[in-house]
């Protein structure tokens, strides 16, 4: 059984891939998602393995969604566009396949196959090209917020999941701290933390080695042994 | 009685030279009234020489010189201010100096006194304004009378001895007054003349070329044709006076007006070398009738005596000439040749425009095409991918898109014409947002509100469609909810009409005129072609709530069809 994702702003777009899925009885539909921070928490919760993915879409676009992506468990991405087929070409190393709107249903029959073909092997770990986080998506209460890179402060994970923080306060995210880690700026200070540099106002050390970061807006950041070196190295102090 | 007759005399021979210079061009630089140092300078020179030459030209009496220097100090105080007045008087007064005699001092002190005399009178009409007061011949006989009495009082008070200057003063104090004054005064008369004979002829010359100017605008816009060149030839005979006009281009008459009309026929291929030379070299080609002989090249009967041949310029290159006419019993008047080579600048300078006009045009027009040409792509894949998905479980509502898209596209392509009612407009815009809704469904809501009575309305066609695809863009791609739409129609008190496009996106790219720009940019550019500059587009944006595209249009009695 194959599960698969289906993403795109337009209800018919979906109902149309749905349908066309539906005569596929190995072919699982897990969640159908309107925009791209629906989608960040279906995949992150239902870990399908292939997502069709819609590029335009409202504020994040298809393409932004992939940088948000653990690459470790990446799904496979098939694109279905109606026009974008030259921006996809440009993509093409990070997407599995792309399918033109409206959808012909023997070039789906092509992608379901060659699905089926790599079901149960692991993706080749392909190096994404794209461009950096510009916001991170973000929920504040029932309401989505995309808060932009220059205003977080630092980044922690805890228990209820990964958070980001701005001086006016915690979010709460769909995206893992391996990937703010490695597509922002943000810069790992604890196992637990990452923080932006010009961010920082203090480091304080303390007698174990550890040391405290206080942000411009006040609050404290924990550095732990092992990331203090590399820190201190980046801010241009002698290790 | 002797004194004042010889000194008149002398005064004279003095006006003579005076009369000579006044032909100079030198004379102008000193009606100017100008404050700067070139013409100061020159009304230094000239009137310390006069102050020289009056007294070179007086008569030895009594041990002294009775003279004119007086006329030349005034005038030069008068016309060049105090401290040009002062000088003048100066150097006067220290030639004077050298030249001896028991009043040496009191002559060499006096005239430095006259010439600030007459400086200061020119400070005093200057602040009060009365610049015609100046120039007036009595200003300069009072001055002259004043500066002379003065003079006579130093020479009383300074020159020793007494009695002899006492002797002098008795003899000369008379006949120089009135020889002073009577020749400042014409002098002043002289140089009153010579002004406003130039002015007069600046002014003729100035308001013949303007009036030619304001008749002939607009009339090349689609360049030198063989109508315009008639009109053009017609204006210019009339305001010019000369014997004849004529217009070519580069190879023929295109047009002619006045004397020998009868054998000069407009269309005929140009002969004359004068004209041909003027096209080859781009130079202006004069034939007097004189030296540089004219003699018409059709007709040997041809009364036309001498000629002016001025090319016309545009961007370097001669795209025809200008011939101003003089029959043979009359002279080439000079100031027709100078307004027949601005005549030709001027054409020139609306050709060029009129050239430029036009392309701005074809481009207004192509870059129109391109907005109807320009399907989004996306939205159109976009729309058959809903039509094909709607067809599986409502094959009814998938014909209405069908026909919906097929008349947004019949629109899109077809629709010719520069201007469509309001009501086509909306159609458009209808059939457009029919298949946006079905593709968003609920994430798109919208409302239109549109007058009954503004239906008929002309606007430019393609107004309202750019602007609310750029609307639907916006909302759709900005907002994670609901887009929503307004479409309305303002009367405002004053009876102007406003159409608004309110999306809730809030989206503010360089007030709606960058990427999406081409469009808007191009609708305003239509809209104040069509209604003036009052008129247009305006944009608002409360970033992240809403934007407001308003259409100004004027009252609503002038819009309607």
């Amino acid at each position: 059984m194959i599960r698969a994702l289906v993403v795109d702003d337009e209800p018919y777009a979906r109902e149309e891939l749905r349908a066309l899925l539906a005569g596929h009885p190995d072919f699982q539909l897990v969640g159908s998602c309107g925009n791209a921070v629906e989608a960040l928490k279906g995949i992150n919760r239902d870990h399908p393995d292939v997502v069709f993915l819609d590029i335009q879409m409202p504020r994040i676009s298809g393409i932004e969604l992939l940088g948000m992506l653990d690459p470790e468990t990446m799904p496979r991405i098939v694109f279905v566009t109606a026009f974008d087929e030259y921006a996809v070409a440009a993509f093409e190393e990070n997407a599995f396949d792309y399918l033109l709107k409206p959808i012909e249903p023997d070039r789906f029959e092509k992608t379901l196959t060659r699905l089926r073909r790599v079901s149960g092997q692991p993706q080749p770990l392909g190096t994404l090209q794209i461009p950096p986080l510009a916001h991170i998506p973000c929920y504040a209460g029932s309401r989505i917020r995309l808060v932009r890179l220059p205003e977080i402060e630092y980044a922690y994970t805890d228990l209820s999941g990964v958070h980001v923080v701005t001086a006016e306060g915690a979010s709460y995210t769909d995206l893992t701290l391996k990937v703010l880690e490695d597509r922002t700026d943000l810069v790992r200070c604890h196992r637990q933390n990452l923080v932006r540099l010009d961010m920082i106002r203090e480091i304080r050390l303390l007698d174990n080695g550890c040391a405290e970061i206080t942000t411009r807006s006040g609050q404290s950041v924990p550095v732990s042994r092992r990331h203090l070196r590399d820190l201190k190295l980046r801010l241009g102090f002698p290790a | 009685m002797q004194v004042v007759l010889s000194l008149l005399q002398q005064m004279s021979v003095y006006l003579l030279i005076a009369y000579l210079f006044s032909k100079t061009p030198i004379l102008k630089s000193l009606f100017t009234v100008s404050m700067r140092l070139p013409s100061k300078l020159t009304i230094y020179v000239v009137f310390s020489g006069f102050c020289i030459l009056g007294t070179y030209l007086g008569l030895e009496m009594l041990g002294a010189i009775a003279n004119t220097r007086a006329t030349g100090a005034v005038l030069g105080g008068l016309l060049g201010g105090p401290a040009v007045g002062f000088l003048v008087g100066l150097t006067g007064g220290i030639h004077r100096y050298t030249l001896g005699g028991f009043t040496d001092v009191a002559c060499g002190l006096s005239t430095t006194a006259e010439g600030l005399l007459g400086g200061l009178v020119h400070l005093w009409l200057v602040r009060r304004g009365r610049m015609e007061t100046l120039f007036d011949p009595w200003t300069a006989v009072a001055v002259t009378i004043v500066a002379e009495s003065l003079q006579m009082l130093i020479i009383l008070a300074v020159a020793r001895p007494f009695d002899q200057a006492q002797a002098l003063v008795q003899v000369i104090a008379a006949p120089m007054l009135v020889a002073n004054a009577t020749g400042a005064g014409v002098f002043m008369s002289m140089i009153r003349d010579r002004r406003d004979m130039f002015e007069k002829y600046g002014q003729l010359s100035s308001a013949k070329a303007l009036r030619i100017a304001e008749r002939t605008v607009g009339i090349t816009l689609d360049g030198l044709t063989k109508e315009a060149a008639e009109k053009i030839a017609d204006i210019v005979y009339e305001e010019t006076g000369v014997g004849a006009v004529a217009i070519t281009d580069r190879e023929k008459l295109l047009a002619f007006k006045g004397i020998g009309s009868d054998h000069h026929i407009p269309g005929t291929v140009m002969q004359s070398p004068h004209s041909l030379r003027a096209i080859e070299t781009g130079e202006v080609v004069f034939a007097t009738g004189k030296e540089n002989h004219y003699a018409c090249s059709i007709s040997e009967h041809c009364k036309l005596g001498s000629c002016l041949v001025v090319p016309i310029l545009a961007d370097d290159e001669v795209i025809g000439t200008i011939k101003l006419y003089e029959p043979k019993t009359k002279l080439f008047l000079n100031i027709n040749k100078t307004l027949g080579e601005g005549i030709a600048r001027l054409l020139a300078n609306q050709i060029i425009s009129g050239r430029f006009e036009q392309q701005k045009n074809l481009l207004v027009k192509s870059e129109l095409k391109l907005i109807q040409a320009q399907v989004n792509p996306h939205f159109l894949f976009n729309a058959l991918n809903t039509v094909s998905a709607v067809i599986r479980d409502n094959p009814e509502n998938a014909r209405t898109l069908v026909l919906h898209l097929s008349n947004y596209l019949r629109k899109n392509l077809k629709r010719g014409g520069d201007t469509s009612s309001l009501r086509e407009e909306l159609d458009h815009v209808t059939s457009y947002l029919e298949i946006e809704q079905a593709r968003f469904a609920d994430r798109l809501r919208v409302r239109m509100e549109i007058d009954d009575s503004l239906l008929d309305l002309q606007v430019p066609t393609f107004t309202l469609q750019p602007l609310v695809e750029n609307a639907v863009k916006h909302g759709i791609s900005n907002v994670l909810g609901q887009g929503r739409i307004l479409i309305r129609s303002e009367i405002l008190d004053d009876g102007s009409v406003s159409l608004l496009v309110e999306d809730n996106a809030g989206v503010y790219d360089q007030a709606g005129l960058g990427s999406s720009g081409l469009g808007l940019g191009i609708v305003d550019k239509r809209i104040k072609n069509m209604f003036g500059q009052d008129c247009g587009i305006a944009v608002e944006c409360a970033e992240g709530e809403w934007t407001r595209v308003r259409i100004r249009l004027p009252k609503r009695e002038l819009v309607a069809a």
